[in-house]
């Protein structure tokens, strides 16, 4: 009897030691009971120095939300999120490949009981984006056409030509915007990331198509949600020298369910700060941008001093409201076209389109008196912290997104080590305190 | 010669009768060229409550020590071809978290690479 246990436990050993699927279980506090082999090969990666026992404590640097989703579960029992989304790697991932994303689940046991799986979703992520990317364009192209206002322009964008589905669409009569500019007819979108339509030219000139969607006028007024697909029109003859055709889809968007998800999908959870693959994301747009135009783009990281000290002394309730406070504080003195994520823990970076160094360090230096500014109330009376920041500008030698966050984050290492509360840029090295 | 973690050198372990081998108080994971298990001591045998017999054999990194295959301890055998480096690490020995010292062992001359682990 003894030794049929004995074996068995062995195979129980064998079997979860072997599982191709993290599993975790811990505690509210985030203390590890139970790990097995495949959870810890994924997680022990992304601890950095900080606490191995602890699963909120590992997973800070790159998913700070878990704590708070589990946090805010309002019951006892079941499920607090399914395949949420981990963006590991920032941009590219080791040697070039795709950017390691996890999909972690957690289930609520009890009051201080829950379990988390964990699975390595990269190659689906890479593979979807692909899909996404090829399924918008064959679908835009075997839908009927009648439901596509078509445009054709030239290929310094002036309109030559539209369908009456165009008129129906914009109410716009053909003849009233043959000759135009299409930017004069199309708005082109604005805040963080807007292209200009000559960039947007560009892509679908390199790619032979581009695709985007923003919100457009009728000339009634009335706005309405719009797809457009730029494709190159081949030059066939000296008669009609090479253009693009512009198809535009007039779409129906229940605002309220996709503003939701959407929010769910690009910003944390906690600061309303875009998140971490939001912010990703767009920084890849702005680099591509950057490298085709160089119009000087800039990055400032920010991360709070001695953040731990908040939470070890006011409990991490009162952290939480500091970091609220901070992002709210923050993106009010950003500008619109400015980028506001938050990275990890205490950590957050502003992403700064169409800016030198030296107008970044000035941002920054805004963004940190106003940091130290800031007063938290607390049960234990006002409580005041100070951020360390470090900026970095895109450059011929140092221009990826990864080179970018790197350069910052030396620069950050270099405030805090000079004494926190200060910002260091890379070009100047001059501190201001 | 010392067959102490830090200072058994490659060499000594490889031509070390197996016996001794299970002697000695920390674990020892002898893996070929495709991180097959070849040898598998005593220690590490009790510590992770696995029978030798179902280790020996199976691919390690996959099967065994699913916690290692990153590119903080599987990665290091597969770029570099010599190799005697310390690193702490956190092993999930009958699936509780437990910090460990793991001292990894290759060269060129060696049939085997080695993972040393102290706990």
């Amino acid at each position: 009897m003894a030794e049929d246990l004995q074996r068995d436990n062995e195979q129980l050993l064998e079997f979860l030691y072997a599982c191709p699927v993290g599993l975790v279980e811990f505690d509210a506090t985030g203390t590890i009971m139970m790990i097995n082999p495949h959870a810890m090969k994924h997680l022990l990666p992304v601890a950095g120095m900080r606490d191995p026992g602890n699963l909120f404590a590992m997973l800070e640097g790159c998913a700070p939300e878990l704590r708070n989703l589990f946090v805010d579960y309002p019951k006892d029992r079941g499920p607090i999120c399914e395949g949420h989304r981990i963006a590991v790697d920032m941009a590219t991932g080791r040697n070039g490949k795709d950017p390691k994303v996890l999909a972690c689940t957690l289930v609520k046991l009890g009051p201080n009981r829950a379990m988390a799986t964990f699975a390595d979703i990269t190659v689906q992520v890479a593979q979807e984006r692909r899909l996404k990317q090829s399924e918008t364009w064959f679908g835009s192209l075997i839908n009927a056409v009648n439901d596509y206002a078509v445009l054709s322009i030239t290929a310094n964008g002036t309109i030559d030509g539209a369908n009456a589905a165009f008129t129906r669409q914009s109410g716009r009569a053909v003849e009233d915007v043959t000759g135009m500019p299409l930017d004069r007819i199309l708005d082109v979108a604005t805040g963080f990331g807007a292209m200009t339509l000559e960039d947007q030219l560009r892509l679908a000139q390199r790619d032979g198509w581009y695709l985007d969607e923003s919100w457009q006028t009728r000339s009634t007024g009335e706005r309405y949600w719009c797809q457009r697909l730029f494709a190159v029109r081949p030059a066939h003859d000296e008669q009609q020298p090479h253009g693009y055709f512009v198809v535009l889809r007039d779409v129906a968007r229940d605002r309220s369910d996709t503003s939701d998800l959407r929010r769910m999908l690009l910003f944390d959870h906690l600061t309303g700060a875009a998140n971490r693959t939001h912010f990703l994301q767009l920084f890849e747009r702005e680099q591509r941008r950057w490298r085709e135009d160089r119009q000087p783009l800039s990055l400032i990281l920010l991360d709070v001093d001695h953040f731990k000290s908040v939470n070890d002394a006011h409990g991490h309730p009162t952290g939480d409201v500091v970091l609220k406070q901070l992002a709210q504080i923050c993106s009010a003195t950003l500008r619109p076209s400015d980028l506001f994520a938050r990275l990890g823990g205490e950590e957050f970076a502003a992403l700064l389109p169409d800016t030198p160094l030296n107008q970044a360090i000035a941002m920054a230096d805004r963004l940190r008196a106003a940091v130290e500014a800031m007063v938290v109330a607390t049960a234990a009376g006002p409580l005041r912290i100070t951020a360390s920041f470090g900026c970095a500008t895109a450059t011929e030698a140092c221009g990826t997104v990864d080179g970018l966050i790197g350069l910052a984050d030396v620069q950050l290492y270099a405030a805090k080590h000079a004494g926190r509360n200060r910002v260091y840029g890379r070009a100047s090295h001059a501190a201001s305190a | 010669m010392s067959t102490a973690f830090e200072e058994i050198d490659l060499h000594a372990l490889a031509s070390m009768p197996l016996e001794q081998v299970d002697s000695l108080p920390f674990g020892v994971v002898g893996l070929d060229a495709a991180s097959m298990v070849v040898v598998y001591n005593e220690a590490e045998a009790r510590m992770a409550g696995l029978d030798r017999d179902s280790v020996i054999g199976v691919p390690f990194f996959d099967a065994v020590a699913q916690c290692m295959n990153n590119f903080m301890v599987a990665q290091r055998f597969e770029d570099e071809v010599e190799l005697d480096e310390i690193v702490p690490y956190v092993l999930t020995l009958r699936m509780r978290p437990t910090r460990a010292r793991l001292r990894l062992l290759a060269s060129p001359g060696a049939p085997l690479n080695y993972i040393l682990i102290e706990r």
